[in-house]
């Protein structure tokens, strides 16, 4: 018998996971899928130091490649020079401008990265404002000006050139659905800036599933939660799909809050507003992911295709009419012959076409398609921070006596791997 | 524009007071006659027949139908045999009343809510993966309330089966089919009867001309009221701010605090607010609602001070009225009235719970001649008027 | 010389609340209208003989009522009549109403959605007790966040005491109404579309944003604002019109000894030192005063008024940044007889109220969606009344006048503004209407069409944005018109602002103008 039984389907379960077992906890694992190869988002250093693990991090340079009209491309890269020299080509104006845009936007960065290591800041916290204060009148300025704002607006505030702006546009509202002109939208271009150097803003990937499944120390099982057990207000165990019943006093699930909460407990158990709430939480799907295997290497890292924020805007348009768009943002990233590509506005896997990217791939011989939202909530200024995924769940804590959350619905989430899975255990080890 | 019930054509040729008042939507006789009097006698010496119709009423139906009727109300629901009606409040989380109505079990797996609020939005956020659906009735039936001593002789004379306190039966009363409950909101003996909207009036004619024989009258709410201020039964909006409607934390009430303790049945593994109702019973509740008689030498002396004779009210009053304990408050009645049968000036109040034991001497404020005075006034046992009839 | 305490710029109801606070504190007021009469945007005219309007804005939604009481405006002549019911025809012949009796408003809710019946009081309720909470925000000055004054850092600090002292629940219901969609928000309440339409549409007047844009939301908030102060019956529409606002204002400045000239355009700030000592008229006259209050909008008063050279870099760079975007326009019909509706072709009560053109959120996304690319909406959104319905001396006997606020019109058109795009623009808004009231296009005596390019002509509003700017969150309160700057002064000594383009601006509040008042005051006791 176990003390915790996690439902895990990403990496944050098995952190917390890993982190409870670290705290003396007797731990089971039940995984629900496997996990890939590449672990896509920001390992915050806390998360990989807890777990004594020496991360390979990938951090594709370029990180950004976007065709030019003319041919030839934008690039920028993990250095800064070489980014205002590729700049340079295309807008000295812009040029000129993106290492100060980088700096401002780094130090917003910086305390987003402190900030998502830890459960989140409340709403009236003053050590929060005090934070905040500490960025001094130009970053506080920045700040309150740059959280709300559409990203269309911040990088008109900053630059000319379409290309660069369509391209940081469509990174802003990767897995959203909203356009680039949508207030709350440049918050998301710092969310996923948060871990990497300044002037980069795609998040890197690395090898922390992998490290993770290799690791011991607690029971990890494959299979698929039915049922989570509650008896007077308190989780009991977990019964799995064959009917098996994993006895434990605490539940970890990495699962989205919806499906933890609504569809394994027992309806009744659930204060019926807030169950209500949790029905509302947003998790669209508006992108599919392919992995495409080539015949070659294709010869660049990445590639984006979103030659203008109205491009992006007008791809955002078809969706909210559930349509497809005509003209997709689409987001390739390349892993030797293997490609992962994003493709968005769509709402579902079958509209999807890669007709815009065959001019710059090899020969595909297989590919697969996923639909869905990875992020299981959509980060929107109204469901992140003290708000993700509800405030009444911010706190990885849920009314369910010894039930917690973990996925990416909670903060920081989003694609930032491992760290609500460690703010989870924390909190847990904590209580 | 306003509903009316489907008694309509017959309750509007005989309101001659034209004294109309809102219910749920709808219109309904405050009164028939000029005077409520005769009415509010009707219910403790013959028959009154109210029109009910405005209440909401709901089908709940399927193999989950009690489990989640248990997981709103108070009461046991899972418990309840076919044939038995559970008077019982619902709460929010907070353990917080939200309304209060009746749950009857018509079948294994069919029940009839009533509720004086719409709850179609409240029963649809609770069904959440149960097997259950759920008809608004609220249009599709009408309803009757039979009250008073010879309510029964009147259904009896019409064939209707007998029936115990709480019981709900199929019944066929001149050819109309019926379900006929023993409930009501008079604290007497007393019937109501449920029927298809579309045989209404023909129910109607049928109790009028039976119950010719034995008095009935057709009374108004204003008679209702006197009657279930008696009764000491709490009405919704005017007792207590239903969880839903309240603008501030102090404006909700716990069924601990409505005197619906009897209600609240905590052996439930789980139903809306069982764990704050728990709680709550374990530490005590902070207000009791209790019965109030002012007393009358008290009163006739405040009057007597301006040189007048006593005076009470005509009709049952609903507004907040302080009472004190010496210099400090008490608390507050909601309802109140003179009762023509016990001849006693009575409220319905809200005591902090160190006030409310009965016995204790409180004043309840009373304006006379334009001037506030405080006439005193004792804690007693609710109801204030409790006839074996109404369960034997 | 006559020498002034104040010199006001512009007499919009905001200039003239102004100079009527200051006023009744005994200071000496002049105020300078560039126009023929008083009233900015808030201003009634004999447009076409025999029938009156409330030219540009022409309801009175948010109009603060400790100002009408402590400038005695009903005195002075403002008399608000209720607008009560608000009427949403749909395409498909059939209507919503809301009504502002309840039992018939939730009867005509479930005839649509039982469940929206049922949600509707809470959310209602939900509401009230928000804009409870913000309300004291639309009394402050706002504080800045990154200031190292004492004062300030107090006022901040009793800011963040009063949210803290918020249940925590409400704050996050705040927080979620200042950040979400109006389509996202409505969507957690209810499912019916002509109501979720209806609603989402408050959120959208005045921005260049759809009902699908985060920050929508807030505005929801301001319907419910009006209610809190429910005797006053603030939400409704002036007799008169708009114009009798700004005349009851004028009335009530002038009663406390303010001067207001009209036909006198301001076009220079003196400015002396970095501080602002008077201003000059267009026609070369300099008049002094002690200091300058503008209630022009942020764009006018510091890149007009006061020039660029005067400006910290930073604050000018704000400035320039600050978003207009004007994307209403109005079209004012004079009609000889009242239209019919399809889904309501009587006479009724529903003409006496809002006519809601607003069927769908997909709707007023679509309509946006036209805007957003530089285009005059295809199927515009459209707010109507019928003043006359409430006020018959506003049209001779029999005769009508019907006020439409139009969105999209963006100020940003596509190819620039003409008088064809005018007509056209007008000739859209017909031939949707006539969709839904048929006898209108033989209705029609006279018609004018107010485009965005015309409201800044005229009342000289930048990009003919109503509000001042955009009420949005990175436009808010501290924010409002530049960080820094958002309490009333400037970065130019002894010139202040009193404009809709300061906190809380828009609408026809007047508390930008009493709050910038009392900030004056605050200052030179």
């Amino acid at each position: 018998m176990s003390d915790v039984v996690v439902i895990s389907g990403g990496v944050d379960g098995l952190v917390a996971g890993y982190l409870l077992a670290g705290g003396g906890r007797r731990v089971t694992v039940v995984l629900e899928q496997d996990l890939p190869a590449g672990t896509p988002g920001w390992v915050p250093p806390p998360v990989a130091r807890k777990l004594g693990i020496e991360l390979t991090v990938r951090r594709p340079d370029p990180w950004l490649r976007a065709p030019l009209p003319g041919g030839g491309a934008l690039e920028l890269w993990q250095d800064m020079q070489r980014s205002v020299e590729s700049l340079r080509r295309i807008s000295p104006h812009d040029a000129g401008k993106w290492p100060e845009f980088s700096e401002r936007m780094a130090r917003l960065g910086a305390l987003l990265e402190r900030i998502y290591v830890g459960p989140p800041p409340s709403l009236v916290d003053t050590s929060f404002a005090l934070r905040v204060r500490r960025l001094g009148r130009r970053g506080m300025e920045d700040l309150m000006r740059t959280l709300p704002m559409p990203a269309a607006e911040l990088l008109d505030d900053w630059f000319e050139s379409d290309v660069l702006k369509g391209a940081l546009g469509a990174l802003a509202v990767a897995d959203l659905q909203q356009g680039v002109r949508s207030a709350g939208t440049a918050f998301r271009l710092l969310h996923f800036h948060a871990g990497s150097p300044p002037g980069v803003f795609r998040a890197p990937s690395s090898n922390l599933g992998v490290l993770l499944r290799g690791r011991s120390g607690v029971t990890v099982r494959s299979g698929k939660a039915a049922r989570i057990a509650v008896s007077a207000g308190r989780v009991t165990g977990v019964i799995l799909d064959g009917g098996e019943e994993l006895a434990a006093g605490t539940v970890v699930s990495d699962a989205a809050p919806g499906r933890t909460l609504l569809d394994l407990v027992e309806p009744g158990w659930l204060d019926p507003d807030l169950a209500r709430a949790v029905g509302h939480i947003r998790s669209r799907p508006v992108a599919a992911r392919m992995r495409l295997e080539l015949e070659r290497a294709p010869e660049w890292p990445t590639l984006t295709l979103a030659p203008s924020l109205d491009y992006v805007e007008r791809a955002y348009d078809a969706v909210k009419y559930r349509r497809a768009s005509a003209q997709p943002v689409i987001d390739a990233v390349a892993d030797g012959a293997a490609v992962d590509v994003v493709v968005q506005y769509v709402p579902d896997e079958t509209a999807v076409s890669l007709a815009p990217l065959e001019p710059h791939l090899p020969l595909i011989t297989r590919q697969t398609v996923q639909y869905g939202q990875p992020h299981q909530a959509e980060l929107a200024l109204d469901q992140a921070l003290w708000m993700r995924p509800l405030p009444e769940l911010a706190r990885y804590r849920t009314p369910i006596g010894g039930l917690w959350l973990c996925g990416q619905a909670m903060h920081p989430g989003a694609s930032v791997a491992g760290a609500s899975g460690y703010n989870c255990a924390r909190a847990i080890l904590r209580a | 524009m306003l509903k009316t019930t489907p008694f309509h054509e017959r309750t509007s040729a005989l309101c001659v007071s034209h004294a109309w008042r809102r219910w749920a939507g709808h219109i309904a006789a405050s009164s028939y006659e000029l005077s409520h009097e005769r009415e509010y006698h009707a219910i403790r010496v013959a028959a009154a027949l109210f029109d009910v119709s405005p209440l909401y009423k709901y089908l709940v139906r399927g193999r989950d139908a009690a489990r989640l009727l248990d997981l709103i109300v108070t009461r046991n629901v899972q418990k309840a045999s076919v044939g038995q009606v559970l008077y019982t409040p619902w709460c929010d989380h907070g353990g917080k009343v939200m309304d209060d109505g009746t749950v009857a079990r018509l079948d294994e797996t069919l029940f009839r809510m009533t509720s004086a609020e719409p709850s179609l939005r409240w029963l649809a956020d609770n069904a959440r993966g149960m097997a259950v659906e759920f008809t608004d009735v609220s249009d599709a039936t009408a309803a009757l309330s039979l009250q008073g001593p010879l309510s029964w002789a009147i259904l009896e004379s019409l064939g209707a089966p007998p029936l115990k306190y709480f019981r709900i039966a199929r019944a066929r009363l001149r050819g109309i089919d019926v379900e006929i409950s023993r409930t009501g909101y008079t604290g007497d003996l007393g019937f109501e009867i449920w029927v298809d909207a579309a045989r209404a009036v023909p129910l109607w004619d049928a109790l009028m001309d039976a119950g010719r024989a034995y008095g009935i009258m057709p009374a108004g709410m204003l008679a209702l009221d006197v009657a279930r201020i008696e009764a000491g039964l709490m009405l919704i909006d005017v007792d207590y701010v239903p969880a839903r409607k309240a603008l501030i934390d102090s404006q909700l009430s716990s069924p601990y605090e409505l005197d619906l303790a009897w209600t609240v049945n905590l052996d439930k593994e789980r139903f809306n607010g069982r764990d704050a109702l728990a709680a709550e019973k374990a530490r005590g509740p902070e207000w009791q609602f209790v019965g109030v008689e002012i007393d009358w030498d008290s009163l006739e002396s405040l009057y007597a001070e301006v040189g007048l004779a006593t005076r009470v009210p005509g009709a049952a009053w609903r507004m907040s009225v302080p009472i004190y304990s010496g210099s400090g408050q008490a608390g507050y009645a909601t309802s109140g009235g003179w009762s023509p049968l016990l001849k006693k000036y009575i409220a319905l109040a809200h005591l902090r719970a160190e006030f409310a034991t009965p016995g204790t001497q409180l004043e309840m404020e009373i304006t006379v001649e334009h001037r506030r005075k405080r006439a005193a006034a004792t804690v007693v046992k609710k109801p204030f008027f409790d006839p074996p009839r109404k369960r034997a | 010389m006559k020498r002034y305490d104040a010199i006001i710029v512009g007499g919009g109801h905001n200039g003239l609340a102004c100079a009527a606070y200051l006023a009744r504190a005994g200071r000496k007021v002049l105020v300078l209208e560039r126009r023929e009469r008083v009233g900015g945007a808030a201003f009634s005219d004999e447009v076409f003989p025999g029938f009156r309007f409330s030219v540009f804005s022409y309801v009175v939604s948010l109009l603060r009522p400790e100002i009408i009481r402590e400038l005695e405006l009903p005195r002075h002549g403002l008399q608000i009549l209720p607008l009560e019911s608000t009427l949403t025809p749909l395409e498909n012949g059939d209507y919503l109403a809301q009504w502002s009796d309840h039992d018939q408003n939730r009867r005509e809710l479930a005839r649509h959605s039982p469940r929206d019946a049922e949600a509707y009081d809470e959310f209602g309720l939900l509401l009230h007790r928000m804009a409870r909470a913000v309300k004291p925000l639309l009394r402050v000055t706002p504080p800045d966040p990154a200031s190292l004054d004492p004062r300030q850092l107090l006022e901040l600090l009793s800011l963040g005491q009063y949210f803290r002292g918020l249940p925590e629940k409400d704050l996050h219901a705040l927080w979620k109404l200042l950040t979400m969609s109006a389509a996202d928000y409505l969507d957690e309440w209810f499912e019916s579309e002509a109501l979720k339409g209806t609603k989402s549409a408050s959120g959208i007047i005045g921005t260049l944003l759809g009902p699908r844009s985060p920050g929508t939301a807030y505005v929801l908030l301001h319907h419910y604002m009006g209610e809190l102060d429910g005797v006053f019956r603030a939400w409704g529409f002036a007799k008169g019109g708009n114009g009798s606002v700004s005349a009851a204002m004028a009335a009530s400045a002038q009663a406390h000894g303010a001067e207001i000239r009209t036909q006198a355009a301001v076009s220079q700030v003196i400015i002396k030192s970095g501080k602002a000592t008077g201003v000059v008229l267009e026609n070369g006259e300099e008049i002094h005063g002690a200091y300058v209050v503008s209630g022009a909008d942020p764009r006018r008063t510091f890149l007009g008024l006061v020039g660029e050279k005067h400006l910290p870099d930073d604050f000018a760079a704000s400035i320039k940044r600050y978003r207009f975007r004007g994307s209403s326009a109005k079209v004012n019909l004079a009609l000889g007889e009242l239209p019919r509706f399809t889904c309501m072709p009587e006479p009724g009560p529903h003409l006496r109220g809002a006519i809601s053109i607003s069927p769908s959120v997909d709707y007023l996304e679509r309509a946006y969606d036209d805007a957003k690319y530089g285009e005059i909406s295809k199927r515009p959104y459209m707010d109507i009344v019928i003043p006359s319905m409430l006020d018959p001396s506003m049209a001779p006997p029999g005769k009508h006048v019907m006020s439409i606020f139009v969105q999209y019109a963006p100020y940003h058109l596509n190819g620039g503004w003409s008088d064809a795009r005018r007509e056209e623009l007008g000739d859209t808004v017909i031939d949707t209407l006539a969709q839904y009231a048929p006898n209108l296009k033989g209705a029609i005596l006279h018609r004018q069409v107010i485009t965005p390019a015309d409201i800044e002509r005229i009342v000289g509003l930048a990009e003919g944005n109503i509000f001042q700017g955009e009420l949005s969150l990175q436009q808010m309160f501290f924010l409002r018109p530049a960080p820094a700057w958002s309490r009333y002064r400037t970065p130019i000594r002894h010139l202040y602002q009193c404009g809709s383009g300061t906190h809380p601006g828009g609408g026809v509040m007047g508390a930008s103008g009493r709050n910038a008042a009392l900030a004056i005051l605050g200052d030179r006791p």
